[in-house]
């Protein structure tokens, strides 16, 4: 059902910041409702299973390297010295401004309740719900709190997708902005389409031959394309939080990093921070001052590297939390250790925290939602009060 | 891996599975779709055809007098443009339904069939401004009833059709010894009679000649199209007098009349390479490139026993045990593949209009055709499908770049046939990017496993299944199952 008033929206705001070629005038301008310092949030997910450990390196763990020789990386490597344990992935360079400038936080050992199947689609499912590990829960957890924010104007929320996905599905209100280009494939999806089509040597053929003519008109199999249209798309969001919006999400693909991590990891990761930098431009100062950005996946991966130069899907990961809003340049969360009896079934890194007390504590800084709403009614099962170590100035 | 007879029958003899319709469980199911079909009335054109004819008088008419006026000095641009306007939205409009018809049609054998025909008798809306508006009246009122009974029958109203005569150019072919052409010039156009044997009845290389085609295009002089009622009619000042010979038989001995062509269609229709040359094209279009010689001479028996009735053949095509071999098949169109895909999103007519409401705005550019829209979930099964621009994209825009837009074959030959046509590069990335853009729109309720199970039964291969279990996100899943191998091949 199409709601006529929640179509119209300002375009002034970022039509006069020239934002990108997606974004092009067909509605008619509205007021502004809202504060130009009101607080904003955005949620960016992660599809795939970011390799946690690959983004931020335990390096002074004296087990890491044993357990990935190729993808361990020194300072040598370009690996960048966060906290004297954990070091950043060349790749997200672009980041360490706000490391320094106390933007950017990082919590280590981390997942939501979901364990032992690791199938991307449940995974990503419960990632969005905000469930214990509940299949029948179809809304999203940012949907659902919504409706708890009390402040009206700070209700509006959009998803930066060609459909609504599953975090901002629900029975409150929320919009969509269909992005005209089309993404390129992620590294990942490509790889998964080769597998799909082995055994059939005329679609072999046909894919092969379209990703080396590179028929990138579309940019579908363009990585370089990939990165200016997440440069685009982040713009587009911080435009959109500028005006009305207070509310944002949108989805990073790529993560699934099977085969030749290092190569696929490190694009991946650069795509990442052109997301978050993109964002904080377009915010601006006054804005990106009051703004938090979570970024989750659906579970992290495998400690030990595999047989192709990649990881399997593993359980505890990385979240990354971003903005002024953010007591930044820390490290979080409580280490577990890489040894054989401190990994999670002798696997994957043991997640110490529920990746949800992050989601919760920021929705209660930012919002004024109030704990026991956010335990009963956003993320059910989960037990959160104001003295969560997120909170903790 | 051994496919049941009802996965078959719903790709290879029907537009594919949908969640919710009963495949056909055996070859009376099959012709039962077609016997249904033939009797149900078309979703174009959207007036129906004594509005469409209406319509079609009107414009026609209103065009007329401006170009009336424009002659003695008085143009009206704008009312010539909105004219233009009006033809090519009944058009577009005409096509969607085109697409809605074969995605809600519960009679798929049937359907398959009309496209089969629409492209053996092609006509092209590009022709003219009149040619928007009757080529789908031709396919509903001179093929759709008539592909279920005597090939003689289906070859007549499709030959006598004025889409066909204006397409061919026989509107303006006159005998060059005719009357008309001694007052005011002009002559033969050999282009009905050449496709007539070349591409209609017998089949290129059949055994005719230069002389014979030339015979034809004699015979069928006199046949003309009034250009304002379209009423077909035999004029005898614009036939070719004389008697013709074709094919060793000679028309019109006694005196040029309009059974001459009537009895020239009657014959080929009954030649044995007709029968073959048909029977090699269904065989080639709904089985094998190469089609299989057992099966071509089971149908061309068929045709021969039962005088020529196209369900007889077509139930001997099904009967034959390759018809239902599983083998890798054959790539399917753009137009099965859109098709397929929605059907397999399990989308009714209603969906469809939903999809496609308001699509109907004059066609906006690429550039300009912007999505936005409310999305809020039902907790229920069913979520609500958005409307706008991405209806288009899916279906009319997404066949135009896919290179089979409706009713604009290339040429009289239609779209090519062969397997290999449709498999190449730009093809799979068009395929690839449609079917993003349908999971993400249609699909994002569904679980890839279960979506790949509704599309295509048993007949998904183990590596398809693991792949698409294993997918980085569900829209990629979603996605993997349309341009899987098993999907694209039937």
């Amino acid at each position: 059902m199409v709601k006529p008033d929640s179509l119209l929206l300002s375009r002034r705001g970022f039509l006069a910041s020239a934002c990108c070629a997606a974004a092009l005038p067909v509605l008619t301008p509205v007021s502004f409702a809202a504060m130009p310092g009101d607080n904003r949030f955005i949620t960016i997910i992660l599809r795939g299973a970011m390799d946690g450990l690959d983004l931020v390196q335990p390096y002074a763990d004296p087990v890491f390297r044993s357990l990935r020789p190729t993808l361990a990386l020194t300072a040598e490597d370009g690996l960048l010295d966060l906290d004297g344990f954990f070091g950043l992935h060349p790749a997200a360079a672009p980041l360490m401004p706000l490391w320094q400038a106390k933007e950017l936080s990082f919590v280590h050992a981390t997942s939501t309740p979901y364990r032992d199947e690791r199938s991307h689609f449940d995974g990503q499912d419960i990632l969005e719900t905000g469930s214990t590990d509940d299949k029948a829960l179809r809304t999203g957890w940012l949907n659902r709190a919504l409706a708890l924010i009390p402040r009206s104007a700070s209700r509006k929320a959009i998803d930066i997708n060609t459909s609504m996905e599953l975090i901002l599905s629900g029975p409150n209100e929320a919009d969509v902005w269909s992005t005209q280009s089309d993404f390129a494939l992620a590294a990942d999806e490509l790889r998964f389409l080769q597998r799909l089509y082995t055994g059939d040597a005329g679609f072999e053929k046909a894919l092969a031959e379209a990703v080396q003519t590179d028929l990138a008109a579309d940019g579908i199999y363009n990585g370089g394309k990939r990165g200016a249209a997440i440069a685009d798309m982040a713009k587009l969001t911080g435009g959109l939080l500028r005006a009305d919006y207070r509310v944002a999400s949108f989805s990073l693909n790529g993560w699934d990093t099977h085969v030749n991590q290092k190569s696929q990891f490190r694009q991946m990761a650069r795509d990442l921070s052109t997301a978050i930098i993109g964002l904080k431009e377009s915010l601006g100062p006054q804005a990106w001052a009051t703004t938090v950005v979570v970024a989750m996946t659906e579970f992290g991966r495998t400690a030990r590297q595999n047989g192709t130069g990649g990881t399997d899907h593993g359980t505890g990961g990385v979240a990354i939390l971003a903005g002024g809003g953010v007591a930044g340049g820390r490290v979080l969360g409580q280490w577990p250790g890489l040894s054989e009896d401190q990994l999670f079934e002798n696997r994957d890194l043991m997640p110490t925290s529920d990746l949800r007390e992050l989601a919760a504590a920021m929705l209660y800084r930012q919002f004024d939602i109030t704990p026991t709403n956010l335990t009963a009614k956003v993320f059910p099962g989960l037990s959160f009060d104001k003295s969560s170590v997120y909170l903790r100035a | 891996m051994v496919l049941s007879f009802s996965t078959i029958a719903a790709r290879r003899y029907g537009y594919g599975l949908k969640p919710g319709e009963q495949p056909a469980p055996d070859i009376d199911a099959l012709m039962l779709q077609v016997e249904r079909g033939t009797k149900a009335k078309p979703r174009f054109p959207q007036e129906g055809i004594m509005g469409r004819r209406e319509t079609l008088a009107r414009l026609v008419s209103v065009r007329a007098v401006e170009a009336k006026a424009a002659k003695d000095g008085r143009p009206n641009p704008d009312l010539r443009r909105e004219t233009q306007r009006d033809a090519d939205r009944l058009l577009a409009g005409d096509a969607r339904a085109r697409i809605v018809q074969a995605v809600s049609s519960e009679n798929g054998f049937y359907e398959r069939l009309a496209s089969f025909w629409l492209d053996h008798f092609s006509v092209s809306a590009r022709k003219s401004y009149v040619m928007r508006m009757m080529v789908p009246l031709y396919e509903a009122e001179a093929l759709r009833p008539h592909l279920s009974g005597a090939f003689s029958d289906l070859l007549r109203a499709a030959i006598l059709h004025p889409a066909m005569l204006i397409y061919l150019d026989q509107n303006r072919s006159l005998g060059p010894q005719s009357p008309a052409a001694a007052k005011r010039g002009g002559g033969l156009n050999e282009n009905l009679g050449r496709e007539l044997l070349e591409l209609h009845t017998m089949g290129v290389g059949s055994g005719y000649s230069q002389a014979d085609v030339q015979a034809a295009a004699l015979i069928l002089t006199g046949l003309a199209v009034d250009n304002r009622t379209f009423e077909v009619a035999y004029r005898p000042q614009r036939a070719e007098p004389g008697a013709q010979t074709l094919l060793g038989k000679t028309y019109g001995a006694r005196g040029r009349s309009a059974d001459d062509h009537l009895e020239m269609l009657a014959d080929l229709a009954a030649r044995p390479e007709t029968a073959r040359y048909i029977c090699s094209k269904l065989v080639r279009h709904f089985v094998a490139d190469s089609p299989p010689e057992d099966v071509v001479n089971a149908m061309v028996a068929a045709w021969a026993e039962s005088g020529g009735n196209l369900s007889a053949v077509y139930r001997a095509m099904l009967e034959q045990k390759r018809s239902f071999a599983d083998e890798p098949g054959k790539v399917i169109p753009p137009f099965d593949y859109v098709v397929s895909g929605l059907r397999a999103f399990g989308l009714d007519a209603d969906d469809m209009e939903a999809l496609l409401k308001g699509s109907d705005q004059p066609e906006q550019t690429e550039a300009m055709a912007m999505g936005m829209a409310s999305g809020m979930a039902m907790p229920a099964k069913k979520k609500p499908i958005q409307a706008g621009a991405t209806g288009t994209k899916l279906t009319v825009l997404a066949l135009r770049r896919m290179g089979q837009p409706v009713w604009l074959p290339p040429s009289p030959a239609g779209f090519p046939d062969a397997s290999d046509a449709w498999l190449s590069a730009s093809q799979l990335t068009e395929r690839i990017g449609w079917a993003r853009l349908a999971a993400r729109t249609l699909g994002s309720t569904l679980q890839p496993v279960d979506f790949l199970t509704a599309a295509l039964g048993d007949a998904a291969s183990d590596n398809t299944r693991r792949v698409i279990s294993q997918a980085p996100s569900k829209v990629h899943g979603l996605t993997m199952v349309l341009v899987s191998p098993e999907f694209n091949r039937r």
